[in-house]
C-alpha cells in the first residue's frame, strides 16, 4: 500500500499544474470558438419533406410514373402532408389515350390499388419537369411569382427524401427524353443546399439503370444515398401487366413498397432493416448505398425520420392574461380608425408631389428639354402635330421643284 | 525581228552577269504588302473590341467587405451594452464606500450567474451597475448618476396600491431618463414590514417590497438582473433557431383558422375582425421591429382530426393525451397553407381552433401528470398552435336547421385569444405563464396588453439581431464563394446592389448594437438578412445557364477562323515574296556596284 502511494506522488506537482492549466485553456478556447457555431450544428429535427421526381415521358414508361405515385402514396400514408411534398410527373399516364383504365394508375397486375384515386396533388406536371426546374426546386432560386406550393420551403431542421426514377446511365439521369441531369450538377445543387442550411439530413433514392453513379460525386455531409444498381448494371421492371399492356412497376420500388406496406405511422423500423431487405437475386441488380457522408449509424435511424412525419409538440400550460385598462381601450380604438383614414388621404396626395419632384431637373439641358416639352404641349394631341408637318411638306416640295425646274 | 533583239538583249545582260532568277533591277513594290498588312492590322485592331463585346457582365461584388464582415461576426459575436440600477428605499443613509461595495458585490454575483462563454446577442460582460440609496432623510448616490435618476422622485409612488398602478407610476418616474441610447433596467427595493413580494413590471423595472436585508436584496437583485432582464426569463440566454419563426424576407403571416370538424352537428363562426382590430394590432405593432407581420383568417368545414380519443367516465369527457399530439393535425383534410398573400420566403404560422364533432364532445387534453390541461392547446415550433374548444353543453340542436350558424360568444373568444397569445409567446421562445421561479425566490411577471413586455421585447430584439446578422454574413460568404468559383457566370446589377445595401444595413445594425439601441439594430439586421437572401436566391444564378469558354469558342470560331486564316496566310505570303524580291534587288545592286568599281 505504501509503495503505491509513493508511486503516485512521484509526479511532480509542477507537472500536474501545467497539465491542468493547459487542459483548462484548451477547454476555454474550444468552448469560445464553438459558442456561436454550436447553435447551427445541433439544429433539432423539425419537419420532413419529400421531393419525388419521375423523369420519363411516353406510354411505355408507365412504370416510372407508377413508381413515383406508389412512393407518394406511401409517404402520405405515413404522415407527410401535401404541403411538404413536391411531386414532379413528366407525363400523364392516367388520362393517356392509350390507358384502358382511364384515370387509374396501378402498380400491380392485381389492380388492387388505384394510385391516382384521390388527394393526389401534382406540383410540376408535363413539360414543367425540366433539369432547370428541378435544380431550382432544390436550390430554392425561383422567380418571385412561383407559388409556395411549388417551392421547397425546408429549413435547417428538415429531413428531405429525394426520390428519382426514370432512365439513367453512367453519371446522368435523362429528363423528358431531351436533356440530362449530370451527377456533378446534382452534387453542386446539394452542396449549395447544405451551405444555405436547407436540410439537416438528405436521403437520395434512385431507381434507374446504373443508379449508383448518379450520386458518386456528392461530398456534402448529412447525405445518405441508395441506388438500385451499380455501374454497368441495369435495373429491371418487376412484371408485365398484360391487361394494361406495359410493365407496371420496377423491382427496386416494388420491394421498397413491400417493406412499407407492413408498417404504419406508429412503427419503429430502422433504415438498416430497409436497406438489408433488398435481395440482389430478386432485384437482379445490386442495391448499393453510401453512408460515408452520413453521421449517424443506420440501425439508430427510424424510417419515419424520412418517410413519415414527426411533429414536435409542446403543451401550452397557461393562457396569457393581461388586465385591460378600460378607459384606454376606447382611446386606442379611435386613433386607429383615424390613423387609417389619414393614411389613405395622405396616400392620395403623395403621388402628385412625387410627380412634381420628378419634373424639376437641375441641369440646363433638362431645362431646355422641358421648355420644348412645354411648348409641345400647346398641341393637345400629337397627331395634329404630325398632320401639320405633313401638310408643310407639300409647299416645300413645290418650292424646291420650282427652283430647280 | 523582235525575238532576235530580245535574245540579243538577254545575251548582253547575261554577259554582264545578270541572273533573273536571283536578281532584279528595280526595287520591289510595296503596294501588295501594304494592302495585306493593313487588312491584317485592322483585324488585329478589331480583336479587343470583339473581346469586350462578348465579355460576361459581372457586377463587382465587394468580396473584401464580405470577408471582413464574416470575420467580425465570428470573432466577436454581437453584444449589447446594458445598464442596471438598483434603488434602495427606506434603508437609511450610507457612505460612499458602502455604496461602492454593494455595487461591486452585485456586479460579482451577476458575473457569477452569467454563462462563461460569450454568447451572441447577450448583454456585454462589462455592463454597468449603479446603486442609489434614497430615504426620507438622505439620498446617497454616485456624483454623476449615469442612469440619471433624481433623488426623491420615488417618494410619490405608493407601493401599497395595486400592482398595475404601481407599475405605471414607476414608469412615469423612471421613464424619463432613457429616451435615447442605452437602456437601464431598474430594481427598486422598498423596506416595509411585511412579507416579501417581488413583482416584475411591464416596462423595464421590477420591485421588491417587504422586510429584506441588504445582502438578501442584493442576491435577489442580481438574480432578477441576470435571469429576467438579461435572459428574458429563461434559464439559458440563447434562443434556439426553432424558436425564431421569422421568414427569410423578414415577414411572418399569422393564419388564424376555425375548424368545424363535422358541420352536420353544428357550424360555428367567430367575430375575428373585432379581435384583430382591438387586441391583435397592438401586439403586431410591438413586434414590428422583429418581423413584419400580417394576419389572415378563415373558417373551414369538414376537418376531422386524425388521432383518436377515448371516453373517460370519471370526467365525463373524451380524453386525448400528450402522446397523441404529434398525430393530431390531419393535413389531408386541413387545408391551412392556402395563403395567397404570403411570399415565397415568408414564414406562415398557423393558429387553429378545433371544434370537435358531437361524437367527441367534450374533448379534453390530459397532461402527463394526469390533470386536464387548462388551455387544451399545444404548439409545434415553426408551425403554429392548436386549441381544442368544445361547444358549451355539447347540445346538438336537433330542431333547428343545420344551416344556422352559431357564433362563439365573446367571452369564449376572449379566452381563446388569451391562449393564442400564450402560444405566440411560446413560438417566440418565451413562457406563456406569468411566474418566475428563481433560486432565491419567485416573482410575478405582470402581463402586458401588447403580449410582450418591454424587457421581453428587448431580449427578443437582441437575439434576433444577432441571429439575423450571423445568417446574413454566412449567406454573403456563401454567395461570394459561389461567385468566385464560377468565373464565367453573369452577375446582374441587381445582385451587386442588394449585396451593397445588405452590407450597409449590417454595418448600421452593428453600430446601433454598440450604442445600445436594441430595436433599430433588430430592424437593420432584419433588412440586412432579407437583402442577403434576395441576392443569394436571385433566380439568375443557375449553374446550367452560364456560358463556358468552350461554348463561346464554338459559337464564334465558324465566323472568324476561316477568314482570319486566309488573311494571315496572304500576309505571310506577301511578306515572304517581298523579302525574296528585296534580296534579289540587293544582290543586283551589290553586283552592279562591284562591276562599276
Amino acid at each position: 500500500m505504501k509503495e503505491t502511494l509513493k508511486v503516485h506522488f512521484q509526479f511532480s506537482p509542477m507537472a500536474i499544474r501545467i497539465l491542468l492549466l493547459s487542459l483548462c485553456l484548451s477547454n476555454n478556447l474550444y468552448a469560445s470558438s464553438s459558442a456561436v457555431a454550436s447553435s447551427s450544428q445541433t439544429a433539432t429535427h423539425t419537419n420532413n419533406w419529400a421531393v419525388l421526381v419521375c423523369t420519363s415521358r411516353f406510354w411505355f414508361n408507365y412504370r416510372h410514373m407508377a413508381n413515383t405515385l406508389s412512393l407518394y402514396r406511401t409517404v402520405k400514408r405515413l404522415g407527410i402532408p401535401d404541403e411538404r411534398i413536391i411531386l414532379m410527373l413528366a407525363d400523364d399516364m392516367a388520362c393517356n389515350a392509350r390507358n384502358k383504365y382511364p384515370a387509374q394508375v396501378f402498380n400491380n397486375e392485381n389492380h388492387r390499388l388505384n394510385l391516382y384515386g384521390d388527394n393526389v396533388e401534382v406540383d410540376y406536371r408535363g413539360y414543367e419537369v425540366t433539369v432547370e426546374n428541378f435544380l431550382r426546386v432544390l436550390t430554392g432560386r425561383h422567380e418571385t411569382a412561383v407559388p409556395r406550393s411549388k417551392r421547397l420551403l425546408s429549413d435547417e431542421g428538415s429531413h428531405i427524401l429525394l426520390y428519382m426514377t426514370g432512365h439513367g446511365g453512367e453519371e446522368f439521369l435523362k429528363f423528358q427524353d431531351s436533356e440530362e441531369l449530370q451527377s456533378h450538377d446534382l452534387a453542386d445543387a446539394v452542396k449549395q443546399m447544405k451551405e444555405k442550411g436547407r436540410f439537416k439530413e438528405l436521403l437520395i433514392m434512385v431507381d434507374t439503370c446504373q443508379a449508383a453513379t448518379l450520386f458518386s460525386q456528392l461530398h456534402s455531409p448529412g447525405v445518405l444515398a441508395i441506388g438500385s444498381s451499380l455501374k454497368g448494371e441495369n435495373s429491371y421492371s418487376h412484371h408485365l401487366d398484360s391487361d394494361v399492356g406495359v410493365s407496371v412497376v420496377d423491382r427496386f420500388t416494388f420491394y421498397t413498397l413491400a417493406f412499407f406496406e407492413r408498417l404504419n405511422m406508429y412503427d419503429n423500423a430502422s433504415l438498416n432493416s430497409l436497406f438489408s431487405s433488398y435481395n440482389p437475386s430478386l432485384l437482379m441488380s445490386t442495391a448499393y448505398y453510401r453512408t460515408d457522408l452520413f453521421p449517424r449509424r443506420l440501425e439508430q435511424v427510424p424510417v419515419t425520420n424520412f418517410f413519415g412525419s414527426v411533429m414536435e409538440t409542446i403543451h401550452t400550460d397557461r393562457p396569457y392574461r393581461a388586465r385591460k385598462r378600460k378607459e384606454s381601450q376606447d382611446r386606442i380604438r379611435m386613433p386607429l380608425k383615424e390613423a387609417v383614414q389619414d393614411n389613405q388621404q395622405r396616400r392620395l396626395s403623395d403621388p402628385e408631389i412625387e410627380v412634381r419632384r420628378v419634373r424639376a431637373p437641375e441641369d440646363s439641358i433638362g431645362r431646355t428639354w422641358n421648355s420644348l416639352q412645354n411648348k409641345m404641349k400647346i398641341f393637345e394631341y400629337p397627331e395634329t402635330f404630325v398632320y401639320y408637318g405633313l401638310v408643310m411638306m407639300l409647299p416645300l416640295l413645290a418650292v424646291s421643284t420650282w427652283l430647280y425646274s | 525581228m523582235a525575238e532576235t533583239s530580245e535574245i540579243s538583249e538577254q545575251k548582253a545582260e547575261l554577259e554582264k552577269g545578270f541572273d533573273p532568277n536571283t536578281m532584279r533591277k528595280t526595287k520591289p513594290g510595296v503596294k501588295r504588302l501594304a494592302l495585306t498588312l493593313s487588312v491584317l492590322f485592322s483585324f488585329l485592331l478589331g480583336f479587343p473590341f470583339l473581346w469586350k463585346s462578348i465579355e460576361i457582365y459581372r457586377a463587382p461584388l465587394p468580396f473584401k467587405d464580405i470577408d471582413s464582415l464574416s470575420e467580425r461576426i465570428t470573432s466577436n459575436p454581437l453584444q449589447f451594452p446594458c445598464g442596471f440600477q438598483a434603488i434602495f428605499v427606506g434603508f437609511g443613509s450610507k457612505t460612499y464606500e458602502e455604496l461602492s461595495r454593494l455595487e461591486y458585490s452585485i456586479f460579482n454575483r451577476m458575473t457569477g450567474l452569467t454563462s462563461k462563454r460569450t454568447q451572441c446577442g447577450s448583454c456585454s460582460s462589462n455592463f454597468s451597475v449603479s446603486v442609489t440609496f434614497d430615504s426620507d432623510s438622505s439620498c446617497t448616490q454616485k456624483g454623476h448618476n449615469p442612469a440619471s435618476y433624481h433623488c426623491g422622485e420615488i417618494k410619490n409612488v405608493d407601493f401599497n396600491a395595486d400592482d398595475e398602478v404601481v407599475d405605471d407610476e414607476l414608469e412615469f418616474v423612471l421613464g424619463r431618463s432613457y429616451s435615447k441610447g442605452k437602456k437601464w433596467y431598474t430594481v427598486i427595493v422598498v423596506n416595509r414590514d411585511k412579507m416579501i413580494k417581488v413583482a416584475i413590471g411591464k416596462y423595464r423595472h421590477a420591485w421588491i417590497v417587504g422586510s429584506v436585508s441588504e445582502e438578501e436584496a442584493a442576491l435577489r437583485i442580481s438574480e432578477i438582473f441576470t435571469k429576467v432582464f438579461m435572459n428574458g426569463g429563461n434559464e439559458e440566454d440563447v434562443i434556439h433557431g426553432e424558436f425564431m419563426p421569422v421568414g427569410a424576407d423578414g415577414k411572418i403571416v399569422l393564419s388564424f383558422n376555425l375548424l368545424n370538424a363535422d358541420p352536420q352537428d353544428w357550424i360555428y363562426d367567430w367575430d375575428f375582425d373585432r379581435i384583430e382590430e382591438t387586441m391583435l394590432s397592438p401586439v403586431l405593432e410591438a413586434l414590428g421591429h422583429i418581423a413584419n407581420i400580417s394576419v389572415e383568417s378563415q373558417v373551414l368545414y369538414h376537418t376531422p382530426k386524425s388521432s383518436f380519443s377515448h371516453w373517460d367516465d370519471e370526467r365525463g369527457a373524451h380524453i386525448f393525451s400528450v402522446g397523441d399530439l404529434p398525430f393530431f393535425v390531419n393535413s389531408n383534410e386541413w387545408h391551412l397553407d392556402t395563403s395567397v398573400a404570403a411570399g415565397g420566403r415568408s414564414k406562415i404560422l398557423h393558429f387553429a381552433v378545433y371544434i370537435p364533432s358531437a361524437k367527441e364532445c367534450p374533448l379534453l387534453l390530459q397532461v402527463p401528470d394526469g390533470d386536464i390541461s387548462e388551455t387544451n392547446g399545444f404548439i409545434s415550433p415553426m408551425w403554429g398552435g392548436i386549441i381544442v374548444w368544445s361547444p358549451p353543453n355539447c347540445s346538438r340542436d336537433t330542431e333547428s336547421n343545420y344551416q344556422t350558424r352559431r357564433k362563439i360568444s365573446s367571452h369564449d373568444l376572449q379566452m381563446i385569444y388569451e391562449v393564442f397569445m400564450g402560444q405566440l409567446r411560446q413560438l417566440f421562445g418565451l413562457t406563456s405563464h406569468n411566474l418566475f421561479i428563481g433560486r432565491s425566490g419567485g416573482a410575478i411577471k405582470l402581463a402586458s396588453e401588447k403580449g410582450f413586455t418591454e424587457w421581453e421585447l428587448d431580449f427578443l430584439s437582441r437575439q434576433h439581431a444577432c441571429s439575423n446578422l450571423h445568417s446574413c454574413s454566412t449567406t454573403l460568404s456563401s454567395l461570394s464563394r459561389l461567385v468566385q468559383s464560377l468565373p464565367r457566370m453573369i452577375i446582374m446589377e441587381e445582385i451587386g446592389k442588394q449585396v451593397e445595401f445588405s452590407l450597409e444595413a449590417a454595418k448600421q445594425a452593428e453600430s446601433d448594437a454598440s450604442l445600445g439601441i436594441f430595436y433599430s439594430s433588430a430592424g437593420s439586421s432584419r433588412q440586412a438578412r432579407s437583402l442577403a437572401e434576395d441576392a443569394f436566391f436571385h433566380p439568375s444564378i443557375m449553374s446550367v445557364s452560364y456560358y463556358s469558354f468552350e461554348h463561346c469558342f464554338a459559337v464564334y470560331s465558324p465566323f472568324f477562323l476561316p477568314v482570319s486564316l486566309h488573311v494571315i496566310l496572304a500576309a505571310l505570303r506577301e511578306w515572304k515574296r517581298y523579302k525574296q524580291e528585296k534580296t534579289k534587288y540587293l544582290t543586283w545592286v551589290t553586283k552592279s556596284n562591284a562591276a562599276a568599281s
